[in-house]
């Protein structure tokens, strides 16, 4: 009963106190909403890569060209992985296909006055299988294209938009390098890598034709993409790979890999990492805003113990104890940050919707108002906690004497 | 009733030490109603704080109704003024943009229990000081007599042993003062005990019993009835 009257006061206090009241809202609400748009942006960004990464396939191994850490694709160039490396591959056990590439980046493309850029692979028949994707219309590339080093090519739906907009690219000819290739096939839609790199802006051609016609590299190849039979493998059978590799690369003990080799799993570690790194940056810096938000509570809380010195007085003498002056101002709090919270985490899914649908990812679900309930109470109990305090500690004699 | 016994009081601001209360020896009895008659800087303030126990004597002891105050911790003081002391400031202290009912409930709030009849009870208590068409004003829709009305009414509301009244008509015109002061009158004739702070003598002869108190002691004391 005493509780809900001095709940009471609090509430009365807050409303004859209009303009107060709505200044420490509107901090706790930047905070909350702060928060939670960023807790929402990095859900949303952590399931985008993982969903990506699920695209990449648990059963897959990437096995790329040269040393590099970079991100994406290894191109023709760097191109060191040879027929042998190759056959050595395709022997190791479980592994049900390996699917070389040629790889050349950003190639120009022409088709009529049209010009576009695009990734250029050069690909067996294999490659539908290692990536379950082939022409949604057309036909692939055959094997027959590859021994006849046929100039025909298998192009993506960003391409087709690019240089054919409406038309129908099938049997028309573009030139890709200056090299006329006549279009087989439009390659179904892909969407993006974990790198979110566009998968639909690529032409396929034979991979014998991209070695020897195109990119110059009859002896090495790219890329390789290997498929293992038992995902749970993926992991030992590229630490097969890697040996295989090290071996007929020659690479002494203190040398490090001339390859890059990259599983599902290797990848998820690595994401994870990085956007718990990021997470946590981002978060810390959220979480700066609520605490401005609290700095701002205590303040005008302070001011208000100090208004209302002589109340506090007066209450000290008809009775009241200590604890009630402690609850009547830590309840006056505690309203202020939970009343800003809950319009804090509305506020935020609003700004959440608003991104979402200006394309970036984002995803809301329960932790925006588990945050938001959590800092409300420690924010309320933090910085409401020593007005409060003060308050209850003000000597009821000297509290009634001040107007 | 209450009895003081050599209290006496000193504040401290850095290193200056001033006696305010030395040495304050004086008792009242239930039912009586006394005056504490002393010019501004008397200490009768002071008296009047230690009396309500908002403020705790440097020496010397007090008990109220058998109580020993002086060895009482704070929450216990708080009880002891919710249910023993009703208080009557000059400047009334009354809660702004709150009726006059809910003001008079205030102690309640931090009773002990609050009583089913506090509702009934308060109306009652405003209708005996004259207040009952203004039951649901507000202290800024009142004149400065029926706020204090209002405070009299608060200081009622827990039937308490003794009421503490400092200063009560300092802020009144004399026929306001004349009005409040023939309330304490008539809540003495109906057996309430009464202690009176006042620098008036006009006001203090309302009193039984005089008290002066002059520099921090009693001077002397005059029974008027």
């Amino acid at each position: 009963m005493k509780t809900i009257q001095i709940f009471g006061v609090s509430l009365q206090a807050l409303i004859k106190h209009k303009l107060r009241t709505f200044l420490i809202i509107l901090a706790i609400v930047v905070g909350i909403a702060t928060i939670t748009v960023v807790v929402s942006l990095t859900e949303g960004a952590n399931k985008l890569t993982m969903q990506r990464i699920k695209n990449f396939g648990p059963d897959a191994i990437m096995v790329h060209s040269g040393a590099g850490g970079m991100q994406g694709p290894s191109t023709s160039d760097e191109a060191n992985l040879s027929q042998k490396d190759i056959a050595d591959i395709v022997n190791i056990e479980g592994i049900k296909l390996v699917a070389p590439f040629q790889v050349e980046l950003d190639a120009p493309i022409k088709y009529g006055n049209k010009f576009t850029t695009s990734w250029i692979f050069g690909v067996e028949p294999n490659w539908k299988d290692a990536w379950r994707i082939g022409a949604s219309r057309g036909e692939f590339i055959t094997d027959s294209d590859n021994e006849q080093l046929s100039k025909v090519c298998v192009i993506g739906a960003t391409v087709v938009k690019d240089l054919f907009q409406d038309a129908d690219p099938i049997g028309e000819s573009i030139l890709i390098k200056n090299v006329s290739f006549k279009v087989g096939g439009i390659l179904e839609k892909r969407g993006q890598s974990p790198v979110g790199t566009d998968f639909d802006n690529l032409v396929l051609i034979p991979f014998t034709t991209a070695s020897r016609r195109l990119m110059n590299q009859p002896l090495y190849t790219s890329m390789l993409r290997v498929i293992v039979y038992n995902p749970s493998h993926a992991k030992d059978t590229a630490g097969q790979i890697r040996e295989i590799l090290r071996e007929n690369h020659q690479l002494a003990e203190t040398e490090e890999d001339d390859f890059k080799i990259t599983t599902a799993e290797g990848m998820t570690k690595m994401v994870k990492a990085t956007s718990k790194t990021l997470g946590i940056f981002l978060l810390l810096i959220a979480f700066i805003s609520p605490l401005v938000g609290g700095i701002i509570l205590m303040n005008i809380m302070l001011i208000a113990v100090s208004e209302r010195k002589s109340e506090i007085g007066l209450r000290r003498a008809v009775g009241a104890k200590k604890k009630h002056i402690v609850l009547q101002f830590l309840s006056e709090s505690l309203v202020l940050t939970f009343t800003g919270g809950i319009l804090g985490v509305g506020m935020g899914i609003i700004i959440g919707i608003v991104l979402s649908l200006l394309g970036k990812p984002i995803s809301i679900n329960w932790q925006p108002f588990a945050i938001a309930f959590l800092f409300s109470a420690i924010i309320g109990i933090l910085f409401g906690i020593y007005p409060a305090q003060k308050a209850a500690n003000l000597d009821p004699a000297k509290a009634l004497s001040q107007k | 009733m209450i009895e003081l016994e050599n209290i006496a009081k000193s504040f401290e601001s850095g290193v200056v030490k001033t006696d305010v209360l030395k040495g304050v020896t004086f008792k009242v009895k239930s039912k009586e109603f006394v005056a504490v008659m002393g010019a501004s800087g008397s200490g009768k303030t002071t008296l009047m704080n230690i009396l309500g126990c908002i403020l705790k004597a440097s020496s010397g002891s007090y008990k109220l109704e058998g109580a020993d105050i002086e060895t009482l911790n704070d929450d216990q003081l708080s009880e002891i003024r919710n249910k023993k002391i009703g208080f009557v400031f000059q400047v009334f202290n009354l809660l702004e943009g709150t009726s006059a009912l809910d003001n008079v409930l205030l102690p309640l709030v931090y009773a002990a229990k609050y009583p089913h009849d506090a509702h009934k009870k308060a109306v009652e208590i405003l209708c005996s000081v004259g207040l009952a068409d203004r039951i649901n004003y507000k202290p800024n829709e009142l004149s400065g007599g029926q706020n204090q009305r209002v405070a009299i009414a608060r200081a009622l509301i827990n039937d308490p042993a003794i009421i503490l009244a400092d200063e009560p008509t300092g802020n009144l015109d004399s026929e306001s003062s004349k009005e409040i002061m023939n309330i304490f009158q008539k809540l003495h004739s109906q057996d309430r005990t009464i202690v009176l702070i006042t620098h008036d003598i006009n006001i203090a002869r309302y009193a039984e019993r005089i008290v002066f108190l002059k520099d921090g002691k009693i001077e002397k004391e005059e029974v008027r009835r």
